[in-house]
């Protein structure tokens, strides 16, 4: 798989929405074309408003969302604003590029794929990319492909 | 006949295509028409009981039919389908 180029802006972006609503998991979606990305979309992490994200995390068997208070929800998970995927894909589709990143914050953890990230991983094309606040003042940012529960490095490189 | 959008993830069953024709008067016709021609869509959208995977959300022109009347919300001729799984997770 060749490496993933990210504009330095984009990564920047995506660092700066991590701590803005830190200590909450920020989400979205980076598109462009042949692995070269040149859209960011910020999605809402509705996770604490949207009573399907607790049966989705229930079905996957993946995490116990239904008995945490709304603000620790956001803090351990994200589930994307489905109505706002949908006009970020219409935009892509319109602009003709494809989605390539997939991204949230881990804002107490590593930069590397939860359980709860593997066993929602229903996008094996995109890679995840994840902004670890582990450390405030060096925010770690990673790439992993995930498919069929299988983690591999995704590599990229800033443009 | 119906526009259906196909999420990349599902692209495999429908030859790469990200756009496909279907038809049915109601979701539930629609993915019995769309099994027929693309064959493992249905098991991926629904469960073993034909009822819709929770993850799945589906869009008739724009609107979710979770606020409509789920598989049995009808479609006519020139509805626009999108078919988008949830995208989550957490640390």
């Amino acid at each position: 798989m060749l490496s993933l180029k990210i504009p330095r802006q984009i990564l920047d972006e995506m660092v700066a929405h991590a701590r803005a609503l830190a200590p909450f998991e920020c989400c979205g979606l980076l598109a462009g074309q042949d692995g070269t990305v040149s859209r960011h979309y910020r999605i809402t992490n509705t996770v604490a408003k949207d009573a399907q994200a607790v049966e989705v995390f229930d079905a996957a068997n993946v995490k116990q969302l239904a008995d945490l208070s709304e603000k620790r929800k956001a803090e351990v998970a994200y589930f994307m604003d489905p109505k706002e995927m949908l006009a970020a894909f219409k935009d892509m589709r319109e602009r003709q590029l494809d989605l390539i990143v997939i991204y949230h914050s881990h804002t107490h953890s590593p930069a590397y794929p939860s359980m709860t990230d593997v066993g929602l991983a229903l996008y094996p094309d995109a890679a995840y990319l994840i902004i670890s606040l582990e450390n405030k003042t060096a925010p770690d940012v990673q790439a992993y492909w995930i498919k069929d529960h299988r983690i591999t490095q995704a590599e990229f490189h800033a443009i | 006949m119906i526009k259906v959008r196909i999420p990349t993830p599902l692209r495999p069953l429908t030859k790469g295509q990200g756009e496909v024709e279907a038809k049915g008067g109601s979701i539930d016709e629609m993915i019995n028409h769309l099994e027929g021609a693309h064959p493992g869509i249905k098991g991926r959208l629904c469960d073993e009981k034909g009822e819709l995977r929770r993850f799945v959300n589906i869009y008739v022109n724009e609107e979710d039919i979770r606020f409509l009347k789920g598989k049995d919300t009808i479609l006519k001729d020139g509805d626009e389908v999108s078919i988008v799984p949830a995208i989550a997770g957490g640390n």
